[in-house]
């Protein structure tokens, strides 16, 4: 299917490049011929003409309410694709009171009248004319990389305007032009701002309002080649441009996987992963970013920072590793990186188990921890998202099909007697050979059931992990009506893991209340990945603004208020989406004076003229809150 | 038909036909009992509400968690190498503790408590008031928070009542931080215990096992919302009827768990409960002349008098809007620094208990706020000046100004407004038949006091009481007036002609820190109060300020005379007892 999806991307873009732009072949010379490395990036330059320019995703898929007035799942990229879902309207209604009457509609696309000039930096544009660097000061292309998909952003693609973006876009297709770059930038007091996959919720890429210097784009999604495979010892160098779906697509075709999926996989990219500090669904075999890297290749204003040699680990001093990981395109900007990577494994089995209330959930979820038999992915979902799963349900194409589920509830909440308003399902990955994974099935399904938990099969679990994928879209099916909704995320210690969940949820309903939001807000969370001494929790949020003015500064306010609340309760400020520019007032609370200090230390060294400007982290004025 | 009222739609036109069961926001709770079976309402079916993440344990569970917790363990661990005792030692120590303090709450013994209680209840009091809409929140809070009820605390009545009040409303019966000398006491140290009371020592110091037991034993309830927990922040029976000064264990320990993020909030409900006539009056103004105090038993309860036989008029409940910890202490503390220790480790910050400091205050006001003063009050206020008897007419002229200067002082006065004054004046001293009467001059004068059980007492002893008694009514309005005395003592003592502000204003601290056992003033906030009573004067009662500077002649009048005088004999004892010390 992934094949397919490729192709279809790939005439996409043929068609449209040839025209608009000349695609720099790459020129460096390859040490191993990877499959797949003569095909144009996934990603074309113009990605508007892919990619919604307000929205998430690609232009073909999107929810909308058809003519019958049911809401339907466009396009054919994915498994929902075509369908309809019955019973989401009525959840959507339900839950948050949406009302199909009233509608708040995007304003149309932006075009060159309604965006700002460049800024032009004539010295520096004309030496970079020198370097035959591909680049453009088209605006929407320029629009297009002046955001990421945090609330505000969306919201003002849609209704308003950036106060400031990028004034060019440049398309490097190597790391030597990178070096070129930012030579000339530095040279001439050019702010670089690096933008990979643009899937970023912390207002990361957003451009500082008051900056007055030309502000480049560094594109560098035309870096996007797998240099060399290593199969001695496992490993893969792939340039920083790459996206999650290509990496895996190619390393595939050879029979590798890196195995690192984040939500964001279909966008975002390798450099984007490294630069936050990235964490995959499959963790737990696979380790997060910062276990999966084994070398980085960064060009900062300095010169290149790397190490001079692969090793599996080193006692060598602090490690430079740990500084560019998480630098958030405030130090210099990620090149090449060389990774760890698995044979693709031959079994891979969704499961889910369904838990008579959330607590029991996180107690087997400590368990499978404590024992670290935890499988690929284990993801626990509270009630309200157990119903949000079951309202995606597509319309059952057979008899037979609605008959067998009738029968599973039947089951499950009169003879076991749960009540479904308070059970809680977890959803399952395995991967491994097949004796593993049943291994592995075995065994956390006996821990389950000394929580209560009864299994409830595969579907129930591949279903809960694509409404991971699907609920960046349905977000913007809410924005047509009234609603504004995000996620934010954290990760907590064992024993704080409830009361966190139960919490923070009655923060956001209370300050809900104090703010005056009309409607019941939608509030959910989920635990999505288990470690030894804690927990990721993730918490998605939403309501009806109807009767507010200023609906994404209330969303922002409560927002803070329920990060507070995290932070009360041992909490931290994000497991996996960074600090950006929408959690820099809780950074220094997070670290200490000392721990900003050395930060701003670093940035000094390598960075005096804050060449790589983008306004992340500890640049800047950090107004403290304590 | 000859008494139809002029309007079809007034029932009772005659109010003195209209029972007294609902009064302003009170309702009577006696009421329906008197007319229906105590037995089939004590076995009714009841439905409690529940705090939504209860789950539901026995006493024994409650006991057993406790043991298996953490916190205890670490405690006991601690002790064994700090004293070098054999752990299984230390934990049969533990267990003890656990044993001796623990309640056994059980819905039978409940049921047959308010049997019981109801037929006390009826006998004593003729109403029982409460009101409702506190009632109507506590009901609904306790299913969003765990719920830490504070009532006042002027009689042993106090917890008997506060459980009936929650039996009857269907509310979940509270547990009962009760100090140790009931435990003693044989039939109702039981029915007590299983009624919901369990027992802690007054003072325990630095016994960390003692500590780790309690603080666990109480958290783990609060959390997990089994019952409200009901304690006395005053930690014991005023006997003087006014707010005694806070005590801060049991508080703080309720408090650590939202400290530490168990739950989303605690809802602190202050209760004010005013008698109109103390059952103790007599134990207590000889306890404070000295003679101990008898030690609790069953029967020493009711014999002391002919309890049961006596009238002591009606009771107010009073449920204060319940106050969220979160939003008290929002801002004002940073929960995170809780996050580098695992939380059974007893700690709480400066800031932390700084605040529960200062909610031991602010409850202790709150309760104030909201006491019923009954004219006896009033009475005792003016009769405490005329102790050799007043005519009852000029009483009636004192009563009604002193009640007029309260009720502008924000006092709630239990002024029945379709009587005329002198019935009131009247039905009220029958109530108080044993403390002063009216002859047949009509003059009212106060009589002997006799001790309960030791009978009369030497003739210096009997003034002395006669004196306790009258101050123990005459107190509960003190703090009603307290801070406008504070400012006309300094008026009235002047000698110049005029006074700086901030002259007066420091006189005003110095008496705020002389007075600040005898009553309750919010820790930091002098300032305000001074301006508050600034304002109250010089709107209210003749206060003048002219030019940034106090007028003294012009200020003085019947108004800071009469306030200053409550107040002098405070200023007298503290003088006397400086000088007695000097010698």
């Amino acid at each position: 299917m992934s094949k397919d999806r490729l192709t279809v991307v790939n005439k996409h873009i043929c068609e449209n490049s040839s025209n608009c732009y000349s695609l720099t072949q790459c020129n460096g010379t390859e040490k191993n011929n990877v499959a797949g490395q003569n095909e144009a990036p996934s990603m074309p330059k113009r990605r508007q003409e892919v990619l919604k320019w307000n929205g998430w995703g690609y232009k073909d898929s999107k929810f909308k309410v058809n003519k019958d007035g049911q809401v339907e799942f466009t396009g054919e990229r994915y498994k929902l694709s075509g369908q309809t879902m019955p019973m989401l309207k009525e959840w959507m209604m339900a839950t948050v009171g949406i009302s199909l009457d009233h509608k708040t509609p995007a304003q149309p696309e932006l075009t060159a009248k309604d965006i700002q000039a460049p800024i032009k930096n004539e010295e520096f544009m004309s030496d970079l004319r020198r370097t035959g660097i591909s680049n453009t000061d088209d605006c929407q292309d320029r629009l297009f990389r002046a955001h990421g998909h945090t609330l505000h952003e969306i919201f003002l693609l849609r209704e308003g305007k950036f106060k400031r973006i990028p004034d060019l876009v440049v398309w490097p297709t190597s790391h030597n032009e990178v070096v070129k770059i930012v030579e000339l930038c530095c040279r001439h007091n050019v702010v670089l701002i690096p933008f990979g996959g643009g899937t970023s919720v912390s207002s990361a890429l957003e451009c500082p309002s008051a900056e007055q210097r030309m502000i480049v784009s560094l594109d560098t999604s035309q870096m996007n080649k797998i240099l060399w495979v290593d199969e001695k010892n496992l490993t893969a160098c792939c340039e920083a441009g790459i996206i999650g779906q290509d990496l895996e697509r190619r390393l595939s075709e050879k029979g590798f996987c890196t195995g690192h999926e984040p939500d964001s996989m279909e966008f975002s990219s390798l450099g984007g992963w490294v630069a936050t500090r990235a964490s995959g669904m499959k963790k737990n075999i696979y380790g997060n970013i910062e276990d999966i890297v084994v070398h980085i290749k960064f060009v900062t204003p300095k010169g290149v920072m790397e190490k001079s040699c692969q090793v599996p680990r080193m006692s060598s001093g602090l490690d430079i590793h740990h500084f560019i990981m998480g630098s958030e395109g405030t130090l210099g900007v990620v090149t090449e990186v060389t990774l760890k990577i698995r044979p693709i494994p031959t079994c891979r089995k969704y499961g889910s188990i369904v838990f008579p209330q959330f607590e029991n959930g996180v107690n087997c979820m400590r368990e499978v921890a404590r024992q670290r038999c935890a499988p690929a992915s284990i993801r626990l979902m509270d009630n309200q998202q157990f119903q949000f799963g079951s309202a995606l349900k597509p319309e059952s194409k057979s008899l037979l099909q609605s008959f067998i589920e009738g029968i599973k509830k039947f089951y499950i909440t009169k003879l076991k007697g749960f009540d479904p308003h308070k059970l809680a399902v977890a959803t399952l990955l395995f991967e491994g050979t097949n004796e593993e994974v049943a291994a592995q099935e075995k065994r956390v399904y006996e821990i389950a059931a000394q929580f209560g938990g009864l299994p409830a099969g595969a579907e129930n679990g591949e279903r809960g992990y694509m409404l991971t994928f699907v609920i960046a879209y349905l977000r913007d099916l809410g924005f047509e009506y009234y609603i504004v909704a995000e996620s934010f995320e954290t990760s907590v210690p064992w024993d704080r893991c409830l009361d966190l969940c139960n919490n923070v949820k009655d923060r956001l309903y209370r300050e809900c209340k104090e703010h005056g939001i009309q409607f019941p807000p939608y509030i959910t969370c989920r635990v999505t990945q288990t470690y030894d001494a804690g927990a990721c929790v993730y918490f998605y949020f939403g309501f009806n603004y109807r009767g507010i003015s200023n609906p994404v500064q209330v969303y922002e306010a409560i927002e803070n208020l329920a990060r507070e609340e995290i932070l009360a309760n041992g909490g931290s400020v994000s497991h996996h989406h960074g600090i950006g520019k929408i959690r820099k007032q809780f950074l220094k609370q997070t670290v200490g004076d000392v721990g900003v200090g050395t930060m701003k230390a670093i940035k000094n060294y390598i960075d005096p003229e804050n060449i790589f400007g983008n306004d992340n982290l500890m640049i800047g004025d950090l107004s403290s809150k304590l | 038909m000859s008494d139809q009222s002029r309007n079809s739609w007034i029932k009772q036109d005659n109010p003195r036909l209209v029972s007294a069961r609902q009064k302003d926001i009170y309702e009577d709770i006696l009421e329906d009992r008197r007319h229906s079976s105590d037995v089939v309402w004590s076995f009714r079916t009841r439905e409690e509400p529940k705090y939504k993440y209860n789950k539901p344990r026995t006493p024994d569970e409650i006991r057993k968690h406790v043991m298996h917790s953490d916190r205890v363990k670490y405690a006991v661990e601690k002790v064994c190498s700090e004293s070098g005792l054999p752990i299984e030692e230390v934990w049969k120590q533990a267990e003890e503790v656990m044993q001796e303090m623990s309640h056994n709450l059980s819905m039978g013994a409940i049921r047959g408590f308010a049997m019981f209680m109801v037929k006390v209840l009826k006998s004593l009091f003729k109403r029982v008031y409460v009101n409702t809409e506190g009632i109507q929140k506590v009901r609904e809070m306790l299913v969003e928070y765990p719920v830490l009820l504070m009532p006042s605390h002027r009689s042993y009545f106090d917890f008997l009542l506060m459980s009936y009040v929650f039996y009857s409303y269907d509310l979940p019966l509270p547990v009962i931080a009760a100090a140790m000398d009931f435990m003693g006491m044989k039939f109702f140290g039981w029915l007590l215990r299983n009624s919901g009371a369990f027992y802690i020592r007054r003072s325990f110091g630095d016994d960390m096992l003692y500590w780790a037991v309690f603080t666990e034993y109480v958290q783990s309830q609060l959390v997990n919302g089994d019952h409200p927990i009901e304690f006395y922040v005053e930690g014991t029976r005023s006997r003087t009827s006014k707010s005694y000064a806070p005590k801060f264990g049991m508080l703080s320990a309720s408090l650590e768990p939202y400290f530490k993020a168990h739950i989303p909030d605690i809802m602190v409900i202050p209760i004010s409960i005013s008698y109109d006539k103390i059952l103790e009056e007599t134990l207590y103004s000889y306890e404070i002349l000295g003679v101990p105090k008898p030690k609790e038993s069953t029967s020493g309860l009711f014999k002391a008098r002919n309890l049961l036989s006596e009238d002591f008029g009606n009771v107010h409940v009073h449920f204060g809007e319940p106050l969220s910890i979160r939003k008290y202490t929002d801002g004002k503390v940073d929960r995170s620094v809780h996050s580098l220790a695992p939380r059974y480790i007893a700690s709480l910050s400066d800031d932390e208990n700084k605040l529960i400091q200062n909610l031991g205050y602010k409850v202790l006001l709150l309760h104030q706020e909201h006491m019923v003063i009954s004219p006896w009050s009033l009475m005792a206020a003016v009769l405490v000046q005329n102790k050799d008897g007043i005519k009852i007419k000029q009483l009636e002229k004192e009563v009604e100004w002193i009640k007029r200067q309260a009720t502008n002082l924000g006092a709630y006065i239990d002024w029945p407004g379709n009587e005329s004054a002198d019935a009131v004046l009247r039905s009220t001293l029958a109530l108080h038949k044993n403390i002063a009467e009216v002859d047949s001059e009509d003059v009212v004068h106060l009589l002997e006091i006799q001790h309960p059980t030791r009978g009369s007492q030497d003739e210096l002893m009997q003034a002395a009481a006669q004196h306790l008694i009258i101050t123990l009514y005459k107190n509960q309005l003190m703090h009603i007036f307290v801070r406008v005395s504070m400012v006309t003592l300094s008026i009235n003592s002047c000698t110049e002609e005029t006074m700086s502000m901030n002259e007066l204003y420091s006189k005003y601290e110095f008496l705020e820190h002389l007075l600040n056992r005898d009553f309750i003033f919010m820790p930091d906030s002098t300032k305000q109060d001074f301006e508050n009573a600034m304002l109250t004067l010089t709107h209210n009662c003749g206060v003048v300020v002219e030019d940034g500077l106090l007028q003294v002649k012009k200020s003085t009048n019947k108004y800071t005379t009469f306030f200053s005088q409550m107040f002098e004999p405070f200023l007298l004892g503290y003088w006397v007892s400086f000088y007695s010390n000097e010698n």
